[in-house]
């Protein structure tokens, strides 16, 4: 029994989720009311998709340093086009989201063209995409976003905000592709063994090409709710996700050489590191202890998971 | 790869042919823009910009040689702007609150970044997890304690001869910060060329099965490395404080990032381990220094200066890239 739930890699996680959120229920006694569970789900949305931007790069034993870099550009392309173009929410949205798979194209095939290490090309993109970020608005973030969007990210039925409808969509919608579609399979299996996929007749170009441009259009649908969420296309939005992007993958589970990850654990993960951030805020403790603890959080996770390979015998 | 390079495999004579001409190449790129920068603003060769050209050059280098020393293992190190700004911040308690002498200061600084970086290096050895998880999550632990202790408050009453070193010129504009660079640079080069450790720590880089069954021990080469990552990484925050005569919380942390990789990965240092380039490092700084100088001096502002820098690393990557392809097929041709 034990080594059963030893083997799912989110069980710590949910004993951690569910430990905390006692705690915090007896500690703070406005932890538990509507508002502040609206509050920490509205938190959770953005994260969410943060985290799966970077999970389908480490799918497929690649990373995407430019996750944040393209959000924000995303953001305020989203915001130059409804406030200075003036283009309806209709256009401006899918529009936003092409840009970022454009720049998960452009991150995609230049690794694949050149061979070069992923890290150092979504490095040198990142540098590109925040160069044309500040370059454009000159740190001025765009203000005058339409009624329909701030209120899209505002409105709430009961604790549930509307903002969540798309994470939970994008996150069932990344379950079936990676467990049930052939490119889903196709990029895991690449994941865990290029040689062998290969060989199977898996295009390493088309799998590698493929996870970028996924992440780029999470990244993108990421950074349209963060507009949402914020009310404005804020220049800044994205500067401090590529912590987040790995923290959550990695402590829900996903191997960082490819080939193994999970929905569910990073949304647990994601889970837990909202339930920190707010215990800290009821808490009244200084912001800087969040950076501190997630890090710590990372190294944890790191160790618990090569102690459970071990224990399992699945090393 | 580079004169300089110094690498692991024998065949040197041929290999270094392509890569001199790499490094030359860096510095004619470096030089053109020197030419267009000073024809097109004219105080960019003033005294006055070249004194703080010279400056942040030598803080640009020690960031470099902060990175490449872990690539050089084939590791990387994402903590060292937060291992620079702990040395910057427990320098400006040591000096404002402890009132503790100026050297005293500055070797407790650089012992806690090496500590730090024997941290990251031990967690990397006990666990075998990628260096970049660990170091990723120790730069958010590092920088998060270091806030929480400091609470994000400047030192900003230091010893006025702080200030006074970083404002020091030899000759007209010869800042002894790059000096120091220099000098840094030169113990790096005899300790990769010269030194038993060296070579080990190249072999370790280049394949570690390899340099395990021939003795290495290569944990502790992985360890050593990271330690002096964390020095090389206070040098710098050292550097910084002296430039600025305080100790600021917001240098370093993600900021340094991109320039730690650009220095190495210009100068043709690999990312994959057992290739380091002193020289070549120490003028893929210049470049960065250079074009940031130089789009301050054209008022071109900061903005755009991201976008360059990404540019020319891509650039810079391509051009590597493109050229070890040729020298390849070269030598097939030759046999």
């Amino acid at each position: 029994m034990l080594r059963r739930l030893l083997l799912v890699e989110w069980s710590g996680l949910l004993a951690a989720i569910v430990l905390g959120s006692i705690a915090l229920t007896f500690l703070a006694p406005n932890f538990l009311t509507e508002f502040n569970i609206y509050v920490m789900l509205r938190s959770f949305c953005v994260a969410l998709l943060v985290g799966f931007a970077q999970m389908v790069t480490l799918g497929v034993g690649q990373m995407n340093i430019s996750v944040g870099a393209l959000g924000g550009l995303v953001a305020i392309s989203l915001g130059g086009m409804l406030e200075v173009l003036g283009f309806p929410l209709v256009l401006a949205v899918p529009l936003a989201i092409l840009i970022g798979a454009l720049g998960g194209l452009i991150n995609g095939v230049l690794t694949v063209r050149t061979g070069i290490n992923g890290f150092i090309i979504t490095l040198a993109t990142a540098s590109a995409f925040t160069g044309i970020n500040l370059g454009i608005t000159e740190s001025i973030p765009f203000y005058n976003m339409p009624a329909t969007l701030v209120a899209f990210g505002e409105q709430r039925f009961y604790a549930f905000p509307y903002l969540l409808i798309a994470p939970l969509i994008v996150a069932a919608v990344l379950g079936v592709f990676f467990a049930r579609t052939v490119p889903g399979r196709q990029l895991l299996a690449f994941g865990g063994n290029p040689t062998a996929a290969r060989l199977s007749g898996i295009s390493s170009e088309r799998v590698i090409v493929l996870a970028h441009v996924l992440s780029g259009t999470l990244a993108a649908i990421a950074a349209v709710l963060a507009v949402a969420q914020l009310g404005s296309a804020q220049p800044t939005i994205g500067t401090d996700w590529l912590l987040l992007s790995f923290a959550a993958p990695i402590i829900g589970g996903a191997a960082l050489t490819g080939g193994y990850i999970s929905v569910l654990g990073t949304m647990f993960a994601v889970v837990l590191i909202a339930l920190i951030e707010n215990g800290m805020v009821l808490a009244k403790v200084d912001p800087y202890w969040v950076q501190f603890l997630l890090g710590a959080l990372i190294l944890t996770a790191v160790w618990l998971n090569r102690w459970r390979a071990v224990r399992t015998g699945t090393d | 790869m580079s004169d300089d390079a110094i690498r692991d495999a024998p065949p040197r004579r041929r290999l270094s042919l392509g890569g001199a001409s790499g490094q030359i190449g860096l510095l004619a790129i470096v030089i053109g823009f020197w030419v267009v920068f000073s024809s097109l603003a004219p105080g960019f060769l003033s005294t006055f910009n070249l004194f703080n050209l010279g400056r942040s050059l030598a803080v640009d280098i020690v960031i470099g040689f902060s990175q490449m020393v872990v690539l050089a293992t084939g590791g990387m190190n994402l903590a060292v702007g937060s291992i620079g700004v702990c040395a910057v911040m427990f320098t400006g308690f040591l000096l404002q609150d402890l009132g503790l002498p100026i050297p005293a200061a500055m070797a407790l600084a650089l012992v806690l970044g090496t500590l730090l970086g024997w941290l990251n290096g031990m967690a990397i050895v006990k666990t075998g997890v990628n260096s970049f998880i660990i170091t990723l999550a120790s730069a958010s632990l590092y920088l998060g304690a270091m806030l929480i202790l400091t609470k994000a408050v400047p030192y900003s009453e230091l010893p006025a001869a702080v200030g006074a070193f970083g404002r020091l010129k030899i000759g007209t504009f010869l800042s002894p910060l790059l000096v120091i660079a220099i000098v840094i640079g030169a113990a790096l080069f005899v300790l990769y060329r010269f030194s038993t450790l060296g070579r080990q720590i190249l072999a370790a880089g280049a394949n570690p099965r390899a340099a395990a069954m021939s003795g290495v021990p290569v944990d502790r080469v992985i360890v050593f490395s990271h330690g002096l990552s964390g020095f090389l990484a206070a040098c710098a925050g050292l550097m910084l404080v002296a430039r600025l005569g305080a100790a600021v919380p917001s240098v370093g942390g993600e900021e340094w990032l991109l320039p730690s990789f650009l220095g190495p990965v210009l100068g043709g240092t690999l990312l994959s381990g057992g290739v380091v380039a002193v020289v070549g490092t120490m003028i893929g700084a210049a470049l960065v220094t250079t074009i940031r100088s130089g789009l301050l001096v054209l008022q071109i502002g900061n903005f755009w200066l991201q976008l360059f820098l990404g540019l020319i690393l891509l650039f810079a990557v391509f051009v590597d890239r493109y050229r070890s392809v040729y020298a390849e097929r070269r030598s097939t041709r030759q046999r």
